[in-house]
């Protein structure tokens, strides 16, 4: 059994799903803090929103307004909760897969949206 | 035998691959300026690039992580901000200075101004780059970029004075212009040593997927590959100092530069400069372009890979294109290419310890590195340089805005 600090060895690590694909960093830890015991780590966040929190309350209200204008829910920061976590190495390994996530929402926008319109994208 | 290859095909890599807009045009005029006096600095940068590329290989083979990766995980999101952001400044003005560079290749053989010129380059830099892959954007431009060799050839044909070539390799005090030399000595460091090509390296190598058994190549690709690529800016240095420092003449445009190689073999000369020049920007245009793709995708744990289809990896390949695209408009604009190549290479070296200091602490991290952390050799080495180069760059701001670039 060794130590493991959440700072250090799980936030701003890199997040590979299922099988193996790269799904964004560990951009936020959250923990849930309930009346009848002590406080225990709930979920990891991936997402932009969470990101501008991390540089300054202002920036984050600022980032998830223009999310909500955008994208509505879709654009929030996208939560996996602490028992899919398989393994906590350089990279966190997660159990889900990538795909069935909206992590991917914005890369997605951005192929159909603009890759696929420019010459050779579509492949 | 197809780890020789993998060697010679590093090597072949550095050496076509060290020798850019900005390396080209410091070299020349400091031998305009001060002849072989400024040789040391060409070693000093090539030497601190040599270890900075065996450590980031090293890196990339020991923990299948790149650069840009361990920068975000070790350091946190709201250091590598830092990092970033001043990368992707820095890598933007070195970009347009390329662009420019071939550009204004195009301009010597055509004669149609190089403003016209850097939409069609960078065009052709971003359909490369979108159709090919990564073996295809290393191997192949450098490969052509042995044409560079044509500096050290020129060089040993106007027989230098061996002797006094050997002691501009070691630093002086200048004699004369103490701020203009000490101004050169830094842009040259700062076009020597260009994050973008340890970022690149390490990116490449996680693209290959190296391991441990790399290690002895990486080593031997690092030292050989950049001592022979810093041999080409002092073939350019010496050039300098044989054609332009006894004629007088201050190097204050590309369009002087070709002189060097006429100088010493005619009209071939001339041709290949033009190559030289052209290939060697368009090469190092890629390079910045993808690796400022590297940066973001690795940065924020995006798929990516040159060698996927562009609709694969959407945000890294529009990254690149995005990059390439506000690049090429300074020079649509009819920027001063040489000016702005003396201020990309002083705000470069102005920046190196920003990236390279946090490096040196991950290289010292055994959970990425394990056994294989850097030695006392390179940590003092590599400080050393880069304080130096960043102390150098801060000091000739106020040169540089007075006038003295």
């Amino acid at each position: 059994m060794r130590d493991m600090l959440l700072v250090r060895d799980v936030l701003d690590k890199q997040l590979v799903d299922r099988r193996g694909e790269r799904a964004g960093k560990v951009d936020g830890v959250v923990l849930i803090f309930s009346p009848d015991g002590p406080p225990r780590v709930g979920y990891l966040e991936v997402g932009a929103v969470t990101l501008a929190r991390r540089l300054g309350r202002r920036l984050g209200s600022w980032a998830s307004r223009l999310a909500h204008r955008w994208g509505g829910a879709h654009t929030e920061s996208y939560r996996i909760p602490w028992n899919l976590v398989r393994a906590i190495t350089l990279e966190v390994s997660v159990d889900v897969d990538v795909e069935e996530t909206r992590i991917n929402v914005i890369e997605d926008w951005l192929r159909v949206h603009v890759v696929e319109h420019l010459p050779g994208g579509r492949e | 035998m197809s780890r020789l290859i993998e060697i010679a095909l590093g090597i072949v890599t550095g050496i076509g691959g060290f020798l850019e807009a900005g390396s080209l045009a410091t070299a020349a005029q400091a031998g305009a300026g001060f002849r072989f006096e400024l040789i040391w600095a060409v070693i000093l940068g090539a030497t601190c690039l040599a270890f900075l590329v065996e450590m980031c290989g090293r890196l990339s083979a020991i923990s299948k992580h790149t650069v840009p990766d361990a920068l975000r995980e070790r350091f946190g999101f709201r250091f590598f901000m830092v990092p970033l952001v001043v990368m992707q400044l820095v890598m933007l003005m070195v970009l347009a200075t390329e662009l420019g560079g071939v550009a204004l290749a195009l301009q010597m053989i055509s004669g149609v101004s190089y403003r016209w010129w850097s939409v069609p380059v960078g065009l052709l830099s971003w359909a490369l780059l979108w159709k090919g892959t990564f073996g295809l954007i290393e191997k192949g431009v450098s490969v052509l970029g042995l044409v560079t060799l044509a500096f050290v050839v020129g060089a040993l044909h106007l027989h230098p004075p061996f002797g006094e070539v050997a002691r501009g390799a070691l630093p002086r005090l200048p004699a004369h212009d103490g701020a203009q030399y000490w101004f050169l000595a830094v842009s040259i460091l700062g076009a020597s040593i260009s994050p973008y090509l340890f970022f690149f390296y390490s990116a490449g190598a996680v693209e290959d997927r190296w391991d441990v058994s790399h290690l002895a190549i990486n080593r031997i690709t690092a030292g050989a590959g950049m001592g022979f690529g810093g041999i080409v800016a002092v073939g350019a240095l010496v050039l300098a100092g044989m054609v332009f420092h006894p004629a007088g003449i201050k190097v204050d445009s590309y369009q002087q530069l070709p002189l060097l190689l006429t100088s010493a073999l005619g009209h071939w000369g001339f041709v290949l400069f033009v190559a030289s020049l052209g290939i060697a920007c368009f090469g190092a245009a890629q390079e910045i372009a993808v690796t400022s793709a590297y940066l973001m995708a690795q940065g924020f744990g995006w798929r990516w890979s040159e060698n996927l289809p562009p609709a694969e990896d959407a945000r890294f390949s529009l990254s690149y294109t995005a990059m390439t695209a506000v690049a090429c408009l300074p020079v649509l604009a009819g920027v001063d290419v040489l000016k702005l190549t003396n201020i990309s290479m002083v705000v470069s070296a102005a920046s190196l310890p920003v990236v390279v200091l946090p490096l040196l602490v991950i290289m010292n991290d055994r959970r990425y590195l394990r056994d294989y952390c850097n030695g006392w050799v390179a940590n003092t080495a590599v400080t050393a340089i880069v304080l130096l180069a960043g102390v150098l760059a801060v000091v000739s701001f106020p040169l540089l805005i007075a006038g003295g670039g």
